[in-house]
């Protein structure tokens, strides 16, 4: 079983040598590994691309999916751009902050759901697009939420 | 060789010829027209168009040009602000979007009176605004580093910090966080700044973000004296301009000489002139009283003392040198020594050769290289430190970059063994001596006499500067001689092996010459006046007792050490920008072929002299972050080899002794050899193993 | 009904794929020269399917040859969709990813290309499932591969890498901002080599051009506009999804025939036609062929061809302060306009939302507009600018019923009213201060 260090060198064999284009995909194999990308997550990446923890924080504090504080076991993410606005996907996100107990952008009590609203996910005709750990489910309408809610809780 | 193909531009109502592909912003200056930049820095790399204060119209294009990012094509016409409405409302917006979260903090500001968004807005921008909301806020001032201090809230985004960090210096420190209207320049958590040249960035930055902790509210532009000389600190011998205020050196910036540092200057050049109010610094004359005790003299008591005991030594006086006087000093006390006491016996740290000036060449021509060869145990950062910007600069370009023996001719050589020097072929040649002036001092030293060296056991010990004072080789001659003279500034330095000391000043304290790497001959001019005299002042006074003709002025002494070795060139003529002799003859000398370190089984441990060591350094509290932290610096492959990760904590051992140390993989060192600051390498032989 | 070349046979199994002709248009193409798939593709007329529209046989012949400039050529493939209304290239790997492999290898021997990225949108994980299901079924059919390298490079939630030089930027291992052109990616582009970056619609129509011919292809459409294009339905229609057309049937007749008509017995009251980038279009400006002339004509685009269809429940107003705060929010913040910019109209707008605006401010939108417009390095702020200026060109009497009645019309009853955006939320970054 290799480590994260190993993973990370098996990454970069697969780009031209004296280039950082493993940063991407060396930071979401941490995020899987570790949940959210810590201080030290950050460092440990680093170290294993022969870079700098400034470099590394830098990249991922430009993208949306990188978690820099610690989230929950499940990621909830609504997409709340215009054509899923449009049919509803403001609802959805109030019935799942009423559901799971806390606002868009935090993560429920008991540390299981972090839910978020993000930007156009890709899925605009089948709206309301709800990503669940970053799988989509398309369609979604206030009434589905309270199935959802039960799905999560349940540890699915 | 092809001749340059020159093209004709206009711009506005003018018409310039320029060489083909200049930068539009430079085909402008030279038609004595400004493109208002903040971006745009050529030395950071490829002009990024960024901040869109350049726009400018181009016929034939129907959108505003990023000025920074054209070249100049034959027939182009580009209308500035000056003639061109568009181009003139892209501009204003440019600087209202600037101004709509820049804070109006001009009166606290360091970088008032200097700054160019002020003095671009005042041309360019809009003279009220029309933002009513709230603009973004953010803790300030944090220090990014104890000589840095950034306010976020002044910064305008322009990235020049980060592209210097990322592509001059390669330290991947200072960095951009987030992204669009959240983005902010940050360092890693609230880990500082460290790096040789972390500094630059003040320079750099052209709003009040980044800004020197030394110099916070010290003083405004119009307060202030600006005094052209050079760094007296490291073989480059970096340009500099010191700023003064009533007399005190406020804040060292680069002077920009084109061919040595090209506007850049190390941390410990700009920041270390703390020492010269350091709280040991020597005012007085003075004389040991007890075993780590001096009691101080007046001028004439020690004069006296000084002469009775260099006569008791006569020609058994042996001077030991420090590499950091200027020639005029080393001149001074040589012809002293020499041609008043017959004694020419002279101890220096190193023996810098004085035939690589058939190779000689500017550090710029670094740049261009496509193939050199570095062979320096010592990292070549810790000993000259600008070079390895040059070094890094060549790399960028493609340079190939050898850190053993190359096989055959290379383009460049870098060493720091005269060894070296003498087996690889090279069309260019740099040495990277120890000391600052290593060179001008050894020929200041044999131009002053002709008496043959004897080797003598030393009757009097002279120790010049402060340096010789702390080698331990000197430390150990010392004990040998019946009496010790030195000088140099800070009590602490001689303390326990002088008998009497007497006070020396700093580079930036005198008028001289020195010599730096390249055999570039370049002028020291005084700063701020010493609170001491001057050392040729009292050299001259003591010469005159031995019947040698010494003047205490710097320009008299120097055109006569001259005279005798750089032929004709008069001190006003050194200049400001100082030039490069040409190459000297070369000699017919057969190549000797230099013995190749064959890889044993072990590592070889090199202890190296970190730049942020030495007395200056020692009296500059904000520096001493910078000071090496325990890393032993290894070859990515040999690393691989022992399955060692970077960052990992390693056994280092050798015979009997091990220790253990943070393990950072590089590429840019010779395989087989690790390094670690000198002083921290414990009692470990040079031969060591290392496991994970 | 239109003619199916993107989804025709769609499968996903490459013995499907196979069964039904897959890759003998690769083995044909490996037959030709480079230079006589290129001259096919400038035949066909194809232009760019990811919003620049470019003459895509056109750009293949920039990149210069291997004695010019001695450096690899790489393709790279765009698929970082992200742009709202627009997702299209989500169901073509999804159900076609065969298809597009066998562009890409048909794409990287035209232009002499051993090595192929295909930069997918982090969010993007059911089609990246599908896409490496796909190259792994390839994995012992080695006569199929070739000597080329297929790197599957995942985004990470960044709309600014959809520009083709933010897209390289990010893909070498930088924060994903864009650079200044020239120089362009065919001179220099991945690793400062000779680059072509297509769209993923185009690459999965290139193996059908050279099945059917160019010929045959160009007869479909209309000028400038040739082929089938994928156009992506959404908003308040009965039928959103993804439709294969001719260019030239109408926005109108894709809205009723395709989109069966307007949700809820609504009425339509304007449409976003390409993509949130595009310029608006009012409910009687949609009888309009769904071609690039056409909608020049009409001061608007195809773009990413994301049609957003909006019914009269939706505050125009609304829609500016949810768009200004997709660019704002996706903003790289390289250069001032744009970073500035976005954030100030998104304010402004608010003002004119919260009925705290006054006459000037709607002047000042303008100006503001006006002033961010053609001034950024790249399309994004500019876009932000273009389409609330549009908002404001279309639907003036609204923002001023807003100031006169000082308060937004639709009462909260607007489709669009108090929705969340991302940027409203505290950044995942534990570092930065959210602004007010």
């Amino acid at each position: 079983m290799s480590t994260l260090y190993e993973e990370i060198q098996e990454i970069r064999a697969r780009y031209p040598e004296d280039v950082e284009s493993a940063v991407l995909p060396a930071l979401r194999r941490a995020q899987e590994e570790h949940g959210w990308l810590s201080a030290d997550v950050i460092r440990e990446v680093a170290d294993a691309l022969e870079s700098t923890p400034a470099y590394v924080h830098s990249i991922a504090s430009f993208y949306d999916q990188f978690h820099l504080a610690p989230v929950g076991e499940h990621l909830v993410e609504v997409c709340t751009n215009v054509s899923c606005a449009l049919v509803g996907a403001q609802q959805v996100l109030e019935a799942l902050e009423s559901g799971l107990g806390c606002h868009a952008g935090e993560t429920s009590a008991d540390g299981k759901v972090t839910l978020r609203a993000v930007e156009c996910l890709g899925g605009c005709g089948w709206a309301t697009i709800v990503a669940v750990d970053d799988h989509y489910r398309t369609h979604v309408k206030p009434d589905d939420v309270p199935a959802l809610v039960e799905e999560l809780a349940g540890g699915a | 060789m092809s001749a340059t193909e020159f093209v004709k531009v206009t711009i506005d109502e003018r018409t310039v010829e320029v060489p083909k592909g200049t930068g539009m912003v430079e085909t402008a200056a030279a038609a004595g027209i400004e493109i208002p930049v903040f971006c745009y820095e050529p030395r950071l790399g490829a002009p990024v168009g960024a901040c869109r204060m350049c726009l400018v119209e181009v016929e034939g294009m129907p959108k505003l040009q990023a000025g920074c990012t054209l070249t100049a094509q034959d027939g182009m016409v580009v209308k500035t602000a000056r003639t061109s409405t568009q181009a003139a409302e892209g501009q204003n917006s440019t600087l209202e979007f600037i101004l709509v979260n820049h804070p109006l903090d001009c009166p606290v500001c360091d970088k008032g009176g200097e700054c160019p968004l002020q003095d671009l807005t005042f041309r360019y921008g809009p003279g009220n605004t029309r933002m009513t909301f709230p603009k973004r806020t953010f803790e300030k001032p944090i220090p990014i580093s104890p000589l840095i201090a950034l306010d976020r809230e002044r910064c305008i985004l322009c990235y020049r910090c980060t592209r210097f960090s990322e592509n001059v210096a390669e330290d991947g420190q200072l960095v951009a966080i987030n992204r669009g209207a959240q983005s902010m320049i940050a360092t890693f958590e609230d880990e500082p700044y460290r790096g040789h040249f972390s500094g630059n960035v003040t320079e750099l930055c052209p709003v009040g973000a980044l800004t020197s902790t030394q110099y916070r509210f010290e003083a405004r532009p119009w307060e202030i004296q600006k005094v052209p000389t050079v760094c007296g600190l490291c073989p480059v011998g970096c340009n500099i301009s010191a700023t003064t205020r009533e007399g005190k050196v406020k804040r060292v910036l680069s002077r920009n000489h084109p061919e040595v540092d090209e506007g850049w200057l190390c941390d410990k050049g700009r920041y270390a002139f703390d020492h010269l109010h350091a709280r040991d610094r020597i005012t007085a004359p003075l004389r040991k009283a007890g075993p780590r005790r001096f009691e101080q003299l007046t001028w004439d008591d020690a004069l006296d003392a000084v002469e009775a005991a260099l006569r008791a030594g006569g020609s058994s006086t042996v001077t030991a040198l420090s590499g950091g006087e200027s020639v005029e000093e080393a001149y001074g006390l040589a012809k002293l020594l020499r041609q008043g006491l017959g004694a020419n016996e002279a101890v220096l740290p190193e023996d810098v050769p004085d035939n690589l000036d058939a190779f000689r060449a500017p550090l710029s021509a670094l740049r261009t290289a496509k193939t050199i060869a570095v062979l320096s145990s010592t990292p070549v950062v810790e000993r000259a430190p600008v070079v390895d910007l040059w070094l890094k600069a060549a790399r960028r370009l493609g340079a190939t970059i050898s850190y053993t023996r190359p096989a055959g001719a290379v383009d460049a050589l870098v060493t720091d063994d005269p060894a070296h020097a003498a087996s690889v072929e090279a069309t260019n040649v740099y040495f990277l001596p120890l000391t600052p002036n290593g060179r001008g001092v050894a020929d200041a030293w044999s131009a002053a006499g002709d008496g043959e060296p004897a080797d003598v056991e030393p009757a009097v010990l002279v120790i010049s500067g402060d340096e010789a004072a702390l080698n331990p080789g000197v430390r150990a001659l010392a004990e040998r001689a019946d009496t010790v003279i030195g000088f140099g500034m800070f009590e602490e330095s001689f303390r326990g092996i002088a008998d009497l000391v007497l006070p020396g000043t700093s580079y930036l304290e005198r008028d001289g010459t020195t010599i730096n790497l390249e055999g570039r001959l370049q002028r020291q001019r005084r700063a701020v006046l010493a609170p001491v005299p001057d050392v040729l002042a009292w050299l001259a006074k003591l010469a005159e007792r031995f019947g040698v003709e010494l003047s205490p002025y710097a320009a008299n002494v120097f055109d006569e050490v001259a005279a005798k070795c750089f032929g004709e060139i008069r001190y006003a003529d050194v200049g400001e920008i100082a030039e490069l002799p040409p190459r000297a003859e070369r000699r017919a000398a057969t190549r000797e072929p230099g013995s190749q370190t064959e890889p044993g089984s072990g590592l070889r441990l090199v202890a190296y002299k970190p730049l942020f060591s030495g007395p200056a350094v020692e009296r500059t509290p904000e520096l001493q972050f910078q000071r090496p932290n325990g890393e032993l610096q290894m070859h990515a492959d040999d690393a691989r080899a022992r399955g060692i990760r970077n960052g990992q904590t390693v056994t280092v051992s050798s015979n009997g002794t091990s220790l253990e140390l943070k393990a950072r993989l590089m590429r840019n060192l010779a395989r087989g050899t690790v390094r670690v600051a000198d002083g921290q390498q414990g009692d470990l032989h040079p031969e060591v193993e290392v496991r994970a | 009904m239109a003619p199916e070349i993107v989804f025709k046979d769609a499968t996903t199994k490459l013995a499907e794929y196979e069964a039904s002709g897959g890759y003998t248009a690769l083995a044909k193409a490996r037959g030709m020269t480079p230079q006589e798939v290129t001259d096919e593709l400038i035949a066909s007329e194809l232009r760019g399917r990811g919003g620049a529209f470019f003459p895509t046989g056109r750009k293949w012949s920039f990149v210069p040859s291997k004695d010019q400039i001695p450096k690899p050529h790489y393709l790279v493939v765009n698929a970082d969709e992200s742009e709202p209304g627009s997702f299209k290239d989500n169901e073509i790997l999804s159900r076609v990813p065969h298809r597009f492999v066998e562009g890409c290898l048909i794409t990287a021997h035209a232009i002499d290309s051993k090595h192929v990225f295909v930069y997918i949108r982090g969010e993007y994980e059911g089609p990246y499932e599908i896409l490496v299901g796909a190259l792994e079924e390839l994995k012992d059919r080695p006569e199929i591969r070739g000597d080329v390298t297929i790197v599957v490079h995942r985004g990470a939630g960044a709309y600014i890498c959809g520009e083709e030089t933010a897209l390289l930027e990010s893909l070498e291992g930088k924060r994903g901002q864009p650079r200044s052109k020239p120089p362009f990616p065919a001179i220099s582009g991945l690793y400062a080599s000779p680059t072509v970056v297509n769209n993923v619609e185009t690459i999965v129509t290139v193996a059908p051009i050279i099945t059917m011919g160019a010929a045959e292809y160009v007869k479909l459409g209309v000028p400038n506009t040739r082929g089938t294009r994928v156009v992506s339905l959404s908003g308040n229609v009965v039928n959103g999804g993804n439709y294969e057309i001719v260019p030239g049937m109408t926005i109108k007749a894709i809205i009723d025939e395709l989109g069966g008509g307007i949700a809820g017995g609504r009425e339509l009251k304007a449409v976003v036609p390409g993509g949130s980038s595009t310029v608006i279009l009012t409910k009687d400006e949609v009888d309009v062929g769904y071609d690039f002339d056409s909608l020049s004509a009409k001061g608007t685009a195809m773009g990413s061809a994301g049609i957003v269809v909006l019914d009269d429940r939706c505050c125009i107003v609304q829609l500016g302060i949810r768009f200004s705060e997709f660019y704002e929010h996706e903003s790289c913040g390289k250069c001032t306009p744009c970073r500035e910019g976005t954030r100030w109209l998104t304010a402004i707008l608010r003002k004119l939302e919260d009925g705290r605006a006054t006459q000037s401010d709607l002047d000042l939108l303008l100006d503001v507009c006006d002033r961010i417009n053609g001034k950024c390095l790249c399309p994004l702020g500019d876009s932000d600018a273009i389409i609330i200026a549009s908002y404001v060109a279309k639907f003036r009497d609204e923002f001023q019923a807003h100031i006169d009645e000082g308060g937004c019309p639709f009462g909260g009853e607007s489709s669009l009213d108090g929705v969340l955006a991302p940027i409203q939320m505290h950044t995942h970054s534990p570092v930065a201060v959210v602004p007010a």
